[in-house]
């Protein structure tokens, strides 16, 4: 369970989050919907504890993440990227990983098979390609086996394969109870995975409910998502951290 | 502790790191045998161990590189991400994270100085002119493991400010091999004795060039300490309180 509310945000005398607030419950897929700089990765970054709120809370089962007495194993996150140093091998990375959790190795094997990169595990991160860092990425947060799932643009840089690999997987945590909280600007991409729809736009939550719920009287999510944050008008602004 | 397990493995899997181990083993012991070939040298006492405070060079790309890794970011390509976020969602606890990352540089730093002083004083022996090595270099190989390990927290709580390699890394690595700035200062003021890689060389060397100046190696050592340690805590307090 995700419960964020009054979240405030400045960075540099600009306020990048004007008091946010929505929750994420088990057993559903929740997509975080917005255009490009709307708030979406630095409101997951101050969920995970990695930027600092100026006010507001961002609770995981109710305690803030940095509080959490097993990270790993109760929320897994994907951000930018895979994550890892380019340097190392897919299996170092995952390995330094599982030991500050202390995750015995095998589940390493595992994770890697889970995401398809055994053939990969071997090879230097730098020489990924963008799908393969984001499936590192994933290999990462199932590390744990954790009860949320929180997902910075996961589909970005896959292919048709990869997407229908995430929604997949995304559907089954959520078919076992789990938690999952993922953020898209692809529309199309998320109508067919969630359950429930948080669009932000601008810093604020714009719209919250059930798939059906946003969507409303609109066509499509994507025609209620344009209705919603003024035609798209943003999309060639900003820029996602 | 499984912090530091996690720090340790980092390390162990980072090239870089061995290149730093590679630097630091092979920089002061091929000084040592070109030193040798030149026969017997005025201030003798100190051989090896002159090239031992040169050849810290190692610990000191290890010290930046531990931290400086966790912030080179993936190509725009790849994603654009970094390390440090995988880090600080594995290891919330900000202080917990840079206490492990110190312990592994301090262990990495003393490891790497075993190795570099056996390798040294090896090649040191090997030469004919030089006496044999005796009691009184317990303390003083204690020393450079001190110093070396001191180096790489210098250097690690320097980068962990900066979030980046290359301004450390060249401050440090000219500091030590190409214009000792520090050691120019001391002409300047007698105080410049006590900055930390001035006073850190004397727990284990004896004769400084042109330099009258006694500090005593204990107090060498504890004056160093005291600079790291300073160094560190304003380290962590911004880390703690910076965005990642």
């Amino acid at each position: 369970m995700v419960t964020i509310d009054g979240l405030v945000k400045r960075r540099g005398g600009r306020e990048i989050l004007s008091g946010i607030g929505f929750s994420a419950r088990p057993g559903r897929v929740t997509g975080f919907l917005g255009p490009n700089g709307a708030g979406k990765s630095s409101t997951l970054r101050v969920l995970l504890g990695l930027d600092r709120a100026t006010a507001g809370t961002a609770l995981i089962d109710g305690v803030p993440y940095a509080r959490l007495r097993d990270p790993l194993g109760t929320v897994g996150a994907v951000l930018d990227g895979s994550g890892a140093h380019r340097a190392r091998t897919g299996r170092a990375h995952l390995r330094w990983v599982a030991r500050s959790a202390g995750l015995p190795r095998a589940r390493v094997d595992e994770v890697l098979e889970l995401v398809g990169l055994t053939h990969a595990a071997a090879k230097r991160v730098g020489t990924y390609s963008l799908g393969m860092g984001r499936r590192l990425a994933m290999a990462t947060a199932l590390l744990g086996d954790p009860a949320v799932l929180i997902l910075d643009e996961p589909v970005n840089g896959l292919d048709p394969e990869g997407i229908r690999w995430i929604r997949t997987l995304l559907r089954e945590r959520a078919a076992t109870g789990r938690t999952v909280l993922l953020s898209s600007h692809l529309m199309g991409e998320l109508a067919e995975t969630v359950d429930d729809v948080v669009v932000i736009d601008a810093g604020r939550i714009v719209a919250d409910g059930t798939l059906g719920e946003v969507t409303g009287a609109h066509r499509t999510l994507e025609d209620a998502f344009f209705a919603l944050t003024g035609g798209g008008s943003r999309l060639t602004g900003g820029g996602a951290r | 502790m499984r912090a530091l397990a996690a720090e340790l493995a980092k390390l162990a899997s980072l090239p870089a790191a061995w290149v730093a181990a590679a630097t630091g083993v092979l920089v002061p012991s091929a000084v040592a045998a070109m030193t040798a070939r030149g026969g017997p040298v005025p201030g003798g006492e100190d051989i090896g161990y002159q090239e031992l405070a040169f050849g810290v060079l190692g610990a000191i790309v290890l010290g930046v590189v531990a931290i400086s890794s966790e912030y080179v970011t993936e190509s725009a390509e790849s994603g654009g991400g970094r390390q440090i976020t995988t880090s600080l969602t594995a290891v919330p606890s900000r202080t917990r994270f840079l206490l492990a990352k110190m312990g592994a540089v301090a262990i990495g730093g003393a490891l790497l100085a075993v190795v570099a002083a056996a390798a040294t004083m090896g090649v040191v022996q090997a030469g004919a002119q030089t006496p044999p090595l005796g009691a009184g270099d317990v303390p003083r190989l204690a020393g450079v493991v001190c110093y070396w390990a001191l180096t790489a927290l210098l250097a690690f709580g320097v980068t962990v400010l900066t979030r980046h390699g290359v301004v450390p890394l060249a401050l440090f690595i000219v500091n030590t091999s190409v214009v000792s700035v520090t050691y120019l200062l001391t002409k300047i003021t007698l105080l410049a004795n006590y900055l930390p890689d001035m006073a850190g060389v004397r727990m284990f060397i004896r004769r400084l060039p042109d330099n009258d100046v006694e500090i005593a190696p204990l107090t060498a050592g504890l004056v160093m300490a005291a600079w790291v340690a300073a160094l560190l805590v304003v380290a962590t307090v911004v880390f703690t309180r910076r965005d990642a």
